[in-house]
């Protein structure tokens, strides 16, 4: 499959939930090749655990299977794939999400790419410390450095407004900068 | 929660996924779906014979009526455990819709000229009751199968759109 720009990756996973729709048994294996392993790493950043990320993920799998045929807009996969991980792992962990939950400043206009994260060995360092931090900024900054999802597709899968996902990008990004400065590393 | 991110490029296990492509396997399989279905439609075709029997007989018995009672409340049970299966746990996709569709279809045709020949040959009036319902039956079967084939044709011809944006044709 090529996977060159957005549009395409869009249409692809169009295609691929739209034979899913249909019915057809290879489309699914053929979605499960592309998605499993992004959102396994997604899941295992977050729990930081093999054997959590794998149970979850089996979990989310299932729900796929249940809820793919409500999907209307098979381009928006890569969000609904995001947002049924984040649903599945607050399911386990909603006492712990909720105790970690932060206020959320108003930030609405703070602008989300103002710290350029585009080198891969800022993104390896990056994701050396990440498992300092905190799971909310943990998970926004996973999603949008490391799973590459837009601004309103974070928004979508952690069903809060943009500025919300600014304001905790933000402070993400404040959190991770302390942690790479006290090594001599930069972001 | 264990602490996170020991490794920074953390591998995801094979045979996690192989068991994943297994589960797939197992939870698309169409006689699991169908099963669903001819639970549906067997459970409103029973439920539907004994109604028509319990309202329509004269003078029955207490505990003849608690019988039909019982057996009308396990029947429905049935029913709206296969609508929940099949709209939660196994939901049907295009290709299994038209199936299922077809099936309903034909076996409420079935239950509907059973119950047209009781009326006609046993006469009384609980075969026409079941008549009736059968005729509401055989009509949400042919509901759900113009349904189902008007959403496999909408999808069928978006991906033949898809197919020749992204060149996908022959993959």
């Amino acid at each position: 499959m090529t996977d060159h720009d957005p549009l395409s990756r869009a249409r692809e996973d169009e295609w691929l939930v739209v034979r899913c729709q249909l019915g057809e048994r290879d489309a699914f294996d053929a979605l499960i090749e592309r998605w499993h392993d992004p959102i396994w790493r997604y899941v295992r950043r977050i729990t930081g655990d093999d054997q959590a990320a794998n149970d979850l993920v089996q979990d989310l799998w299932l729900r796929v299977l249940r809820g793919i045929h409500r999907l209307r807009d098979g381009s928006k996969l890569r969000a609904w794939l995001f947002g049924i991980a984040r649903h599945a792992l607050m399911d386990r962990w909603r006492d712990k999400y909720a105790a970690g939950a932060v206020s959320d400043v108003d930030l609405t206009d703070l602008p989300a790419d103002e710290v350029d994260l585009g080198r891969q060995e800022d993104l390896e360092a990056m994701e050396h410390e990440l498992a300092r931090l905190p799971v909310v900024e943990r998970e926004v900054l996973t999603l949008f450095y490391l799973r590459e999802l837009s601004l309103a597709e974070v928004s979508e899968v952690l069903a809060v407004p943009v500025g919300t996902v600014k304001s905790r990008l933000f402070r993400a990004r404040q959190l991770l900068r302390r942690e790479l400065e006290s090594k001599g590393g930069h972001v | 929660m264990t602490s996170a991110g020991n490794s920074p490029q953390p591998i995801p296990d094979p045979r996690a996924k192989a068991a994943l492509h297994r589960l797939v396997a197992a939870e698309l399989s169409l006689p699991s779906r169908l099963g669903y279905v001819a639970l549906l439609l067997a459970a409103s075709m029973m439920t539907t014979v004994i109604g028509a029997l319990w309202i329509t007989e004269p003078a029955l018995r207490p505990r003849t009526q608690l019988a039909f009672a019982v057996m009308m409340v396990i029947g429905l049970a049935w029913v709206v455990f296969a609508i929940w299966a099949l709209t939660h746990r196994r939901p049907l996709l295009a290709g299994h819709a038209i199936v299922a569709g077809r099936l309903a279809l034909t076996f409420t045709s079935l239950f509907l000229i059973g119950a047209a020949i009781a009326a006609r040959t046993a006469g009384g009036v609980a075969p026409y009751v079941a008549a009736g319902v059968g005729v509401m039956m055989v009509a949400a079967a042919a509901g759900l199968l113009w349904r189902a084939h008007a959403t496999s044709t909408r999808l069928l011809e978006r991906r033949a759109v898809l197919e020749r944006e992204i060149g996908t044709k022959g993959r």
